[in-house]
Formats: C-alpha cells, sequence, structure tokens
C-alpha cells in the first residue's frame, strides 16, 4: 500500500474512532478519489475501524452509546457513497450472509435492535432491518426472499416475548427452519430461553452478538 | 378508616422555580413536537379538543392551554380503596406508601430451591397473598407474572389473581382498551357496579407512553380508565442518554411532557377524572444497557423529580423503591433498597413501588419482598421524625433520675419505649452467641421462612362466591376475544 493509501484508511479509521460523521464522509469520498475500490474500502477502513470498536467496548472503555455513535456514521456513508458506487462498478461486496432483522409484534423498542444490527453490518453480514413490531409473518417472507441465513428477533415485554417463540414454529411451518438460524435478543431474554423455544442463538449484547451469529453460520472468528 | 401516610418531603433537590422551568420546557415541548400517536382514538380526542393534530404524520401537538386546564380539572387527592375499607390510603401531598411489585416479571427466584426460573398464575396468586399479609406494603403490584397463561391474556388473568388475593389496593397494568374494560367490569362487580366503583376505585390502571414521545395503541386503556372516572398512573421509563437525554434535568423535561400528554388526554375525555403523576427519569449503565434500577441516579431520578413536579401541581404521585439490580436478597440488595426506598419516602412520593424486584425487574423474589417490608418500616420511622416538646425533652426526668441513676424503671420511659422506637420485626438484633445457638442463620433464610410461614397462615377474606364465579367468567370471555389465531 502506498503512503498517500495508507494514510487514507488510517483517516478513515480515524473518522469512526471519533464519531466524526462529516470527516467520515469526506474521508471516504477522499479514498474513493484516490481511486480506492469500495469493497475494500468497506472491509479494510470501516469494519476495521468498528472491530476496533468492539474491541474497545468488551474492555469497557467504550460505553453502548460509543458503539451507535460510531456504528451509525459507517452505516450512512456505507448506504449513501459506497453501495451506490459498488452498483456503479458493478463490482460485488462478498458478505459474511444475510439477516433478518427486526422488533417482535407487539413490541416497540427497538434501541437494542438497532445496535445489534449496527454491529452485525459492522462485522460483514448483510442486514435486512425489518423495523419494529414487525410480524411473524413479515420475518418469514423476507427470509424467504432474500435467503437469509439469521433471523435476529428482539423483544422488551413479557407479553410480547411469546412472540419469539411463534416465529420459531413459523420457520418450522414455513419449511424454513433447517436452513436459517434463530437469533433472540431483548432485556428479558436469556440463553435459557431461546433453549426453551427451540432457538439457536442468544447473546447478552451486541458485541456478543457478532460472535454468536459467526459460530452459528460456522464462521471463523 | 382511611390510612393517611406519614407526611414527607423533607429531601428537596428541585426548587419552585426550577420545576417551573422543568414544566415551561416540558410545555414548549408538547407544543412544537408533540406526541406521536398510531391510536385513531387518541388523536380524535386531541382533534376535538382542539389540540394541533397531524393525522397523516400522525402526530399530536398540544397547546399550553390545554394542559394548563387539565392540570387544574385533575383531582388534587385520591383515595385509593381496598376491597376492604381499612386498607383505603390517602393520596396527596407527600404521604408515602410502599408497595409490593411492580408489572410481571420474566423468573421469579423459587422460594424452595432458590434457582430462578419461569413463573405460574399460581406465583401471582402467592406473591399477592404474600403482599396482602406484609403490613408496610400499602398497595399491591406482582412480583411474579402468569406464565403459564395465554400470553394475549396475561394481565387480566393477572388480574384475577390479584383481586382474588389481596383486599389492599391494586395498581396493575392491562394493555388497550378490551382488556381495560374488561378488568374495570371485574372490579366493578366487586364492588357493585361501575358507579361504585367511581366512589371507591379498588384499582388503578399503570400504563406506559413509549419514550421518547410517542403514545401507542395499548395506550386506549387511559380512556377506558378516564371513563370509568378510575385512577390513570401513566409511567413511561426514558433512560438517560438512550430514550431520552443523557441529563437527568433533560429526561426529567421530556418525561414530563409525555406524562402531561397523558395528563390532558384523560381530562380532555372525562374532565376530572383522577390522575396519579410521574415524572421518571431512569438509568441505563452505559456497559450493559440495562436499565439500572439500583443506580444512585435512578433513585433521585425517578422519586426527586416525580414528588417536585407532583408537589408544584398539586397531583398525588407515583416513584420507585424497593428494588434492586442484585441477582440475589444479598448485601448489594439490601444497600440499593435502602437508598432508593429512602429517597423516594425522603421526598414524599405518594406510591413507592416495585418492592421485591431484583436484576433491574427481571427476577421477581418474596424473599426479598419480606426483607422490603422491613426496610420500608425503619424508613417510614426515619421519615416520621423526631418528637421535641416538653414531654419529650424529659427535663424533669432528668432531674428526678439525677447523677448515677437509671431510667429502666421510670414511667416516662415505660410510656415511651412502645412508641418511640420501632422494633426490628425480620432483623437480627440477638446477640452473637444467641444467633449462634439459633443456627447462625442468614437474613435470606429468615425471610424465606418468614414467607413459608405467611403462604401457610395468611387467607385473605375471599371474594363471595358468586362474585368469584364472575371473575372468572369475564376472564374467559376476555381469552376467547384476546386469543384468537393470527
Amino acid at each position: 500500500m502506498l503512503m498517500s493509501q495508507e494514510a487514507a484508511y488510517q483517516d478513515i479509521v480515524d473518522a469512526v474512532l471519533n464519531f466524526d460523521s462529516e470527516k467520515l464522509s469526506r474521508t471516504v469520498k477522499n479514498a474513493l478519489d484516490l481511486d480506492e475500490d469500495p469493497v475494500k474500502i468497506i472491509e479494510q477502513g470501516l469494519t476495521k475501524a468498528l472491530r476496533i470498536v468492539g474491541k474497545k467496548f468488551e474492555d469497557g472503555e467504550f460505553f453502548i452509546m460509543d458503539l451507535v455513535a460510531a456504528a451509525e456514521p459507517v452505516q450512512k456513508v456505507t448506504k449513501e457513497v459506497l453501495e451506490p458506487e459498488i452498483l456503479r462498478r458493478k463490482a460485488k461486496r462478498t458478505t459474511l450472509g444475510r439477516i433478518v432483522l427486526g422488533t417482535v409484534a407487539g413490541d416497540i423498542h427497538d434501541i437494542g435492535k438497532n445496535i445489534v444490527g449496527a454491529m452485525w453490518f459492522a462485522a460483514g453480514f448483510e442486514i435486512f432491518d425489518l423495523g419494529k413490531d414487525v410480524s411473524t409473518g413479515q420475518f418469514v417472507d423476507k427470509t424467504k426472499e432474500v435467503n437469509a441465513s439469521i433471523i435476529g428477533a428482539s423483544a422488551l415485554l413479557s407479553t410480547s416475548l411469546p412472540m419469539q417463540s411463534e416465529i420459531v414454529k413459523a420457520t418450522v411451518v414455513a419449511g424454513l427452519r433447517d436452513r436459517v438460524k434463530l437469533m433472540f435478543g431483548g432485556a428479558p431474554v436469556t440463553e435459557e430461553w431461546t433453549k426453551e423455544i427451540g432457538g439457536d442463538g442468544y447473546a447478552e449484547d451486541a458485541v456478543q452478538a457478532v460472535k454468536v451469529a459467526k459460530e452459528l453460520l460456522g464462521i471463523e472468528a | 378508616m382511611v390510612q393517611r401516610g406519614i407526611r414527607s418531603g423533607h429531601l428537596r433537590l428541585v426548587t419552585r422555580k426550577q420545576a417551573r422551568d422543568i414544566h415551561m420546557s416540558s410545555i414548549e415541548v408538547l407544543e412544537s413536537v408533540g406526541m406521536d400517536c398510531p391510536s385513531g382514538k387518541i388523536m380524535k380526542v386531541f382533534d376535538d379538543a382542539g389540540a394541533d393534530v397531524d393525522f397523516k404524520e400522525k402526530r399530536v401537538r398540544i397547546p399550553q392551554h390545554l394542559v394548563e386546564e387539565s392540570l387544574k380539572k385533575a383531582p388534587k387527592e385520591i383515595v385509593f380503596c381496598g376491597r376492604n375499607p381499612k386498607h383505603d390510603i390517602l393520596l396527596e401531598d407527600s404521604r408515602v406508601y410502599f408497595g409490593m411489585g411492580g408489572t410481571p416479571v420474566p423468573y421469579v427466584r423459587d422460594i424452595d430451591s432458590g434457582e430462578m426460573r419461569r413463573p405460574t398464575k399460581k406465583d401471582v396468586d402467592e406473591a399477592t397473598r404474600l403482599g396482602d399479609a406484609l403490613p408496610n406494603m400499602k398497595f399491591i403490584m406482582t412480583i411474579a407474572g402468569a406464565y403459564d397463561v395465554p400470553y394475549q391474556a396475561e394481565y387480566v388473568h393477572e388480574f384475577e389473581s390479584l383481586f382474588n388475593n389481596t383486599e389492599k389496593p391494586i395498581l396493575y397494568s392491562c394493555p388497550g382498551a378490551f382488556a381495560a374494560k374488561k378488568v374495570l367490569e371485574m372490579a366493578a362487580a366487586i364492588v357493585g357496579g361501575a358507579d361504585q366503583l367511581k366512589r371507591r376505585p379498588i384499582i388503578a390502571l399503570y400504563t406506559e407512553t413509549v419514550s421518547p414521545l410517542a403514545f401507542s395503541d395499548v395506550n386506549e386503556n387511559m380512556i377506558e380508565f378516564a371513563k370509568a372516572g378510575v385512577p390513570v398512573a401513566n409511567g413511561p421509563m426514558p433512560m438517560c442518554g438512550a430514550s431520552g437525554p443523557m441529563t437527568l434535568a433533560g429526561t426529567a423535561v421530556q418525561s414530563n411532557a409525555e406524562n402531561l400528554a397523558a395528563l390532558t388526554l384523560c381530562q380532555l375525555v372525562s374532565p376530572h377524572a383522577p390522575n396519579i403523576y410521574t415524572d421518571w427519569v431512569c438509568i441505563m449503565d452505559p456497559r450493559t444497557g440495562r436499565c439500572a434500577y439500583g443506580a444512585p441516579e435512578f433513585a433521585m431520578g425517578t422519586s426527586v423529580f416525580s414528588a417536585a413536579m407532583g408537589r408544584y401541581y398539586g397531583l398525588p404521585t407515583y416513584g420507585f423503591g424497593g428494588c434492586s439490580d442484585s441477582k440475589l436478597p444479598d448485601a448489594q440488595a439490601g444497600a440499593e433498597v435502602m437508598m432508593n426506598g429512602m429517597v423516594a419516602a425522603l421526598s414524599g412520593v405518594n406510591l413507592i413501588h416495585d418492592c421485591g424486584y431484583l436484576a433491574g425487574g427481571s427476577i421477581g423474589s418474596m424473599e426479598m419482598a419480606v426483607i422490603c417490608n422491613e426496610i420500608a418500616g425503619m424508613i417510614t420511622r426515619i421519615v416520621s421524625g423526631v418528637r421535641i416538646d416538653d414531654e419529650t425533652l424529659a427535663v424533669d426526668v432528668i432531674k428526678n433520675v439525677g447523677p448515677g441513676g437509671h431510667f429502666m424503671s421510670q414511667k416516662h420511659t415505660l410510656e415511651h419505649v412502645r412508641t418511640e422506637l420501632r422494633l426490628a420485626a425480620l432483623f437480627d438484633r440477638t446477640s452473637e452467641v444467641t444467633w449462634m445457638k439459633a443456627g447462625k442463620r442468614d437474613i435470606r433464610d429468615v425471610a424465606r421462612s418468614k414467607c413459608k410461614e405467611i403462604l401457610r397462615e395468611h387467607r385473605p377474606e375471599p371474594l363471595p362466591e358468586d362474585v368469584r364465579l364472575r371473575l372468572g367468567e369475564i376472564v374467559k370471555e376476555a381469552e376467547k376475544e384476546l386469543v384468537r389465531p393470527s
């Protein structure tokens, strides 16, 4: 890598670590001007930076707010700048897999779900975020449509928790159960609950969720 | 006879001027941003009253005059009734009452095994019966949950359980208009009709707007309760830095805005309907993302603002105390509960709820509830303060006894020993030798024995057979409607 290239990537990483959305947008455009490959910018700039962020969170240096503040600009610049550029160049970004994500029916608490989505994205998954109050049918339909490898469903209320169990049943009925992994999260959710309802994965926080998703798909960390 | 709780309000961290600043800031938020409102019914109420309603955007902006008029209309005191009138409590000013539990918890700590497990309706029955027996628990919510009934009808089942197992006032949730109607029907069946229920509200609704600044469809329950003239407590739990601003004051502004919106809704539906006011500021632990019930800022945030703003508006109030982030009834739990219970009581919020909550509301513990009952007794003693007058200054007694004597047999001593001190009912003040001889028991173990004794012996007055059966029928009717194949 040339010095100027190296510096360009370092600028991107710095922008993410400083939660500086404006600088990130500028440095990404700068890298594109240097004719850097947008796929490479994602993988060696953005993802690398978010891995550092995840590590800092695990070490207790960063808070959840820092995770979100770092991840949101990364998602934004990817959607608005890099993905269109990838399309234009007819390039292809290989992802770790597709994840359908949402907060279950009857529940509109989505902050945690968004954080997990951001970290999965950062790790290299392609995310289909269906938002909040998502019906079981919507989870199943989207999974079929995009051939997702994982469904991630979040619930915060004791009354919406059973909807996670409904998702398990619905994937069985739809004949999807053997080709999609089911991950559940939310404040009242535990590993035991996930097992009890026949799900595949549970994680205590967003950083763990990345590890669990990779494990479930047999991807090396 | 109505119980008149001790007046408190000794702890004042918010001045009247600051309360006004919070109020005016909330008004600005309600007028300029307003509340999201997916419910057509709720939008219509505001639209009919002349609020700025955008039906397309589903946003309700509420002008100051509607809020101020509503605040004037809301009753300044509520007698929150038990189905047995001896449990009636007067909510006004800074009178404090502790209450058992909160909304349903996903786990309970099993009283026999000490392990965490999924609760059932039977656990709700038992927790309620325990709360009914604990003398310092003046109103009842839950530290369990009916996880063995169809989840769509969970709250209706839990209400049935509460009605059957306590004679004390019940503060509880039931999401949506339909469940609210069924619960009101149950309460009316107990007191002898809807008119009587309005006179003697044996229940109050606990519901939550969704922070930041959103009504949800389930909030239509407020309309039903307001129409019935039964108290409504809206208590959203915005968490600083997540669903509210990072500063306690900022989240207080937002939380207050949501509560003023809810109060205005109730007053527009039914002028002079009783509202119980909250201004809760909750804490998200920035490392775990969990709502930190044991945080010092949580204690201040949930009680200090509720008490201060409640005082500013002259409304009955509702706060937190008796809850912990610990998973066990241990030293952490004891410390956190004493802290948030004390802050709540010293602030002077009327209803102090969540006694028996562990793991930030994820685990209900009957042992912890028994320990909270003891702590509530200690706190109540402190809040009641020190009596200082000629009788208690006891100068004549001091003169009489003189140097070198003793006070044990003085008439003054015998007259005051039973009133001056609050004796330990659960905690151990015996000598180490006595303690060793008695089996070196940990307080958790003592509390467990106490629970078992209460569950063995305490039976509240059962509802008349026909009423009990009627409640069962209402639950069945509700279940039929609520549990529909999707």
